[in-house]
């Protein structure tokens, strides 16, 4: 009897440890983009390191933070002190058609497929708070 | 893989769609085709009229005998068919890639209610094998291939649902999910799934059989 509750005492500890383990895991704080922006996201922010992409693209910030006048993309110029959504809308407009999730899905999407790397996958970004 | 995903997701679409509709407007030709071959005086008393007020009456729900006949199977079989089209057209998901490729939008489902409507769609495709198993005169028609369409019906629901919630292996769940639905549509031409465009056409000649010529009623 004594001998059953040690082992049933031990099972308890065991699985606490291990839960724990897995949960601190699977909920550790990813980076994510804040969808401020937005009137009522659907998923949650996409899993974004900011530094991370910053290395991969040589400090290079026009990649993602670029210009754009009249539909044309401007070499060479950058926009860091804007939001996206300063020039994307919610909805598409006459002055800029690329409205904000579309701007969002094409411009981290096209490019890990065109660099064979990064997730492309609706879950692998917006993954599950 | 993301050069696999991009083709999957990019050049596959195309190839199944164009496999779907093109077999699809194959097949029609070759019944038409057929019809004028073998019974050609079917043309002669087919009319519209009748054809759509068959069509039609087959649509009301419980409104046709045989449905009312056997109401259990023939409601779900009913709900089904809405789900089957309604879940993946109406899904906010399907609609942001939709939109993206074209540039066109309509209003999407809920996220919960399609989940549950999802496990409506599972919990139909279950019924239907078990009607397969228990059914004595339904088993006794019943094939491998019977089962297999089954399946091919439920893994993109199946999987569609599992990535939903990115329980486990997403990644892979989610490209089974893609060549699923490819799968479903590329089977559709050659398969009893083709019954998407046998069906309406069956209803066309008995409803104008009936309706024209017997002067009676085909529901």
């Amino acid at each position: 009897m004594a001998y059953s509750n040690r082992f049933i005492m031990f099972l308890i500890v065991l699985f606490a440890a291990v839960g724990t383990g897995f949960f601190s895991y699977a909920g550790q704080d990813l980076e994510r983009l804040d969808p401020w922006a937005f009137d009522s996201p659907r998923r949650p922010g996409a899993v974004f390191s900011h530094d991370d992409h910053i290395f991969l693209l040589d400090d290079d910030c026009s990649v993602c933070h670029h210009v754009y006048e009249n539909g044309e993309l401007i070499p060479d110029e950058s926009s860091e002190d804007l939001y996206c959504s300063d020039c994307h809308s919610l909805k598409p407009m006459p002055d800029n058609p690329m409205p904000l999730e579309a701007a969002y899905h094409n411009l981290c999407r096209d490019c890990h497929f065109d660099r064979g790397e990064g997730p492309v996958l609706c879950g692998e970004c917006h993954v599950k708070e | 893989m993301n050069s696999f995903i991009a083709f999957i997701m990019g050049p596959m679409v195309w190839i199944s769609v164009i496999i779907f509709l093109g077999g699809l407007i194959f097949k029609l030709v070759g019944i038409l085709g057929a019809v004028r071959q073998k019974e050609p005086y079917i043309y002669s008393y087919v009319t519209l009229k009748h054809s759509l007020r068959s069509i039609g009456a087959w649509l009301i729900p419980f409104f046709p005998r045989s449905a009312r006949l056997s109401p259990v199977y023939y409601g779900i079989s009913y709900l089904f068919h809405i789900l089957l089209f309604l879940v993946p057209l109406f899904l906010a998901s399907h609609i942001v890639l939709i939109n993206e490729a074209f540039q066109i939008s309509w209003p999407a489902l809920n996220d919960s209610v399609a989940d549950v409507l999802t496990l409506g769609v599972i919990a139909a495709l279950i019924f239907f094998a078990v009607r397969r198993i228990r059914v004595p005169e339904v088993k006794y028609l019943t094939g491998a291939m019977d089962y297999l369409l089954i399946l091919v019906v439920l893994l993109p629901f199946l999987t569609g649902f599992l990535a939903y919630h990115q329980w486990v292996a997403y990644q892979w769940i989610t490209v089974i999910h893609i060549l699923s639905g490819e799968l479903m549509l590329i089977i559709i031409p050659f398969s009893r799934f083709s019954h998407m465009l046998n069906a309406p056409l069956t209803r066309a000649y008995m409803g104008s059989e009936f309706g024209h010529v017997r002067q009676a009623r085909d529901w």
